[in-house]
């Protein structure tokens, strides 16, 4: 253990949640309710054209016919669509600013108690930031160059603007807006969101990354995330998340669309952080999130990896539809629960291709009195020759009030596709306990450092800056737990 | 006919039709069919599985007019004929015997523990008409056969079983189905053991095409006691093996184990369920499926770990063999955890022979057959040596060596 984490771990004991400040900001908001008029009065604001409204419109009424999806071993209260604002904006946004020195100093300064330091990470790390709050893309970083590659990497906002023609073709390609209830309503009404498009043949420099905030209170985030990555294109792109501290349960229903061509690479990571609620399971986001990624070429791969801390009710599965011949889908994840929240999350892997490959390694952590459930769907369909799929998921429970729960779902319709799965559930191991101790870790250092060593596998598959805070976020999400 | 009707034209024939409480239930369940939309996505019974000739079907039941025999050849040893389901009622100072007809009604209400989602074990309730009930008293080492036999074609049968090991008893149940008749056959069997008491249950299935065979288990088994399934599959009709165990009281052990042999357009649906609510408990489950031509598969298991069981070691396996191009297998190993100091594990695989090892083979001048066939023997050889028993060991033989002749 070193002494980096052990002072984090000593400076959250005091404030667990560190991210759960409010930013006093003039907010814009319409009213509170889901209905016809404020899906206009969103396209209106955000100046769409008459396509993308309708568009909308013909969601909503999808949405209106659908009921929540309820395989989930989720226990939440109904959600109350009509109570939620569907629209946030900090004042003064009706025209995006040009650059980082015209953006209000009080959001730059939210950003930097967020330890991402929009002028920093420019400089230093390389970093390309877009940067969501509420419903408003507030600055995106490093522009200029990644234009000169022909990279597009903008607010799905500006994308509908200038790049009609893309958003036309891909938009709910991979998510149709009938899929299911939530992505129904986020197809409604999404707010903000990135943009994605590198062209052929082009590696992208930098991480791109987005960070998404929910700051108003009563706010719904819709955020909707479409990346391109056209012929033999490289892009590894992060996205980070949190909210204040509140009472009330928010909730939070992105969609995520990636399309990769052929030969072309996407990787996708997450740490979602968002606000778990407190000791006693008040408040905290609902996070319901639906990702899934499409290898529509040949020999594409895309790889999610994701670490999930926060959220009281967490209920997201990236997929991959791995249509292409010899295609490739990764999903790497940690979820840890803790206290009273719940999880649901897992992956669903589709085999349509010949020599399609797919890797799914989880692990999960319960604690408190929390539920974590993995799910997850691997299916091979009749032309799926010779697929490969490798699943593991192992689950770790710390203390007697938790549960932890497994459910494959395995689907094979192809004799020449080999499938293995394994899982496992244990406690933490007393010998490796026992071997810490007696090198004079506390037991709470021991537990933080075997959990970090369980986890690694999926650690490592994180971009360099993530991977450290990741590391921290599970030292920080044990807290209090152990001993 | 819908399952009202039938109900209600054939109320008389069916067991305990005049006991009030019963009658309540029925109706309730008679409601259940009448409102329920039948949607699969969310019912593990339903999936595979052409629902309406099961629920739209012509009620024919037949009272055997033989008497059914029990042979007490050797000492400790009994072979029982079940016809339709019914056999006499037969006493001694081992076992006893009785038709569940003879039986108090609170006997046949008492299944509350089994999903109540599961429509073909409301059918059986329902349409109730034959079964029986078999006491082993303390401290015996029994042997018993039974051979379930319908007599004609067309006939539903909806039978229940008991059977109850009492303290310290040990039982070794070998029952065949082996029927040429067009019929359906639906069984709940009702498993109690007792403190310290063990059961070797043996179920080898070999229907023809057109018999219908569904059955459906539940056992609970008290302290230090085990339960040890092996099912055995070789119908070329539909088959259904559901199966619940329940670990109620500590040190107490199940096994729950399966092979299906499938092949043309036969289905097969396998569940397994084990519940532990006690601490110190171990459950195994293991189920292996061969697939041939357009055959088609389920298998959910799931192992569900209460916070009381402690010091728990709960294993499951699932392993499939297609060998047709159109041939699918869906696998489901579910585990719910809610206790901390436990071993839990499970593996599934789905996937066609090993082509190296075919390879092997044939590098050393077998045929290609010859080599697919010694591979699919190999891959449940494991099941076929742990069986103790060596008559049944070689019936098993023999009915692979007819399933293994059909392998091209």
């Amino acid at each position: 253990m070193n002494s980096e984490t052990l002072n984090t771990l000593d400076s959250y004991s005091k404030n667990k949640y560190k991210y759960g400040f409010v930013t006093e900001i003039d907010e814009e908001k319409p009213k509170k309710g889901l209905n016809e008029d404020i899906i206009k009065f969103i396209s209106l604001k955000k100046n769409e054209p008459e396509w993308m409204l309708e568009w909308r419109l013909k969601a909503f009424s999808k949405w209106k016919k659908m009921k929540e999806p309820k395989w989930a071993n989720l226990n939440f209260p109904e959600i109350d669509y009509q109570d939620i604002y569907y629209y946030s904006a900090p004042k003064g946004f009706d025209k995006k600013p040009k650059d980082l020195s015209e953006v209000d100093p009080k959001l730059i300064e939210t950003y930097n108690k967020l330890g991402i330091p929009l002028e920093e990470q420019k400089v230093l790390a390389g970093v390309a930031v877009d940067v969501v709050f509420d419903s408003v893309s507030v600055a995106t970083t490093y522009k200029g160059e990644l234009e000169k590659l022909g990279i597009i990497f903008c607010s799905i906002g500006e994308a509908i603007q200038k790049h009609p023609e893309k958003i036309k073709k891909y938009l709910g390609s991979v998510i149709p807006a009938g899929d299911h209830s939530f992505s129904a309503l986020n197809s409604a009404v999404f707010t903000d969101g990135s943009f994605v498009y590198i062209p052929e043949g082009v590696k992208c420099p930098m991480e791109l990354s987005t960070y998404f905030r929910i700051n108003a209170e009563n706010t719904g985030q819709f955020e909707r995330t479409l990346i391109i990555a056209d012929k033999g294109s490289y892009v590894s792109y992060l996205e980070g998340c949190t909210a204040p501290k509140r009472d009330d349960n928010q909730l939070h229903a992105a969609n995520v669309e990636l399309i990769a061509l052929e030969d072309a690479e996407i990787k996708y990571s997450t740490v979602q952080n968002w606000y778990p609620g407190d000791e006693d399971g008040k408040g905290g986001i609902y996070n319901f999130v639906t990702k899934r990624g499409l290898c529509a070429g040949k020999n594409s791969k895309i790889s999610w990896t994701q670490v999930e801390t926060g959220s009281a009710i967490t209920w997201k599965y990236p997929s991959c539809i791995l249509k292409g011949d010899n295609s490739i889908g990764e999903f790497y994840s940690v979820a840890i629960t803790n206290n009273f929240q719940q999880a649901d999350t897992g992956t669903k892997m589709t085999h349509i291709g010949k020599n399609t490959k797919s890797k799914i390694i989880s692990k999960g952590i319960s604690l408190g009195k929390s539920q974590n459930t993995y799910r997850g769907e691997v299916s091979f369909l009749r032309k799926a020759d010779k697929a490969r799929n490798y699943t593991q998921c192992d689950s770790l429970l710390v203390g007697n009030k938790c549960g932890a729960h497994t459910v494959p779902y395995i689907d094979s319709k192809n004799n020449t596709a080999v499938i293995e799965h394994e899982a496992s559930t244990s406690k933490i191991n007393e010998d490796q306990l026992y071997y810490c101790r007696q090198r004079g870790l506390s037991h709470e250092e021991a537990v933080s450092l075997i959990v970090n060593g369980f986890c690694k596998q999926v650690l490592q598959e994180l971009p360099m800056e993530f991977a450290v805070e990741a590391q921290k976020l599970v030292s920080i999400s044990l807290e209090g737990s152990v001993g | 006919m819908n399952i009202k009707d039938n109900y209600l034209k054939n109320r008389k024939n069916i067991f305990f039709s005049l006991n009030k409480d019963i009658q309540n239930h029925r109706e309730k369940l008679i409601n259940i069919f009448e409102n329920d939309s039948f949607d699969r996505k969310n019912n593990e019974s339903l999936k595979n599985i052409n629902l309406k000739n099961f629920i739209d079907f012509n009620y024919k039941y037949l009272i055997p007019e033989e008497t059914t025999v029990i042979n007490n050849n050797q000492e400790n040893n009994y072979s029982i004929v079940s016809v339709n389901g019914q056999c006499s009622s037969f006493k001694d100072d081992k076992i006893e015997i009785t038709k569940i007809s003879d039986e108090d009604y609170n006997d046949f209400s008492e299944n509350n523990t089994i999903e109540k989602n599961d429509h073909f074990v409301n059918l059986n309730s329902l349409f109730l008409n034959s079964g029986f009930k078999i006491i082993i008293k303390k401290n015996n080492n029994i042997k018993i056969k039974i051979s379930n036999i319908v007599t004609d074609d067309d006939l539903t049968i909806f039978q229940k079983n008991n059977i109850i090991c009492e303290e310290g008893s040990s039982l070794n149940l070998i029952e065949e189905y082996e029927n040429k008749n067009n019929a359906t056959s639906n069984i709940l069997n009702v498993i109690k053991l007792e403190k310290n008491s063990q059961l070797y249950h043996y179920l080898i299935q070999d229907n023809s095409p057109n018999f219908n065979l569904i059955i459906t288990s539940h056992s609970s088994c008290k302290k230090n006691s085990t339960y040890n399934q092996k099912v055995y599959n070789f119908s070329e009709g539909y088959v259904r093996n559901f199966h619940y165990s329940e670990l109620i009281e500590t040190n107490s052990e199940t096994n729950l184990q399966g092979i299906f042999f499938l092949k043309n357009n036969n289905t097969s649906n396998n569940k397994t369920f084990v519940k532990h609510l006690a601490e110190d408990c171990k459950s195994n489950q293991v189920y292996k499926g061969i697939l041939n031509d357009r055959s088609k598969a389920t298998y959910f298991s799931n192992t569900q770990v209460d916070q009381v069981a402690q010091k728990t070691e709960g294993y499951q396996l699932s392993k499939g063999i297609l060998l047709s191009d159109n041939a699918s297998y869906f696998s489901k190993p579910e585990l719910k955890i809610y206790a901390d100091d436990v071993k839990c594990n499970h593996g599934s695989t789905i996937g066609p022979i090993d082509e190296n090892a075919i390879f092997y083979l044939r590098s050393r001048g077998m045929s290609k057959i010859a080599a697919t066939k010694i591979l699919i023997s190999s891959f449940i050889n494991e099941e076929l040596s742990s069986i103790d028993n060596e008559q049944m060991s070689e019936i098993i033989q023999k009915k692979l060596v007819r399933y293994l002749s059909k392998v091209k």
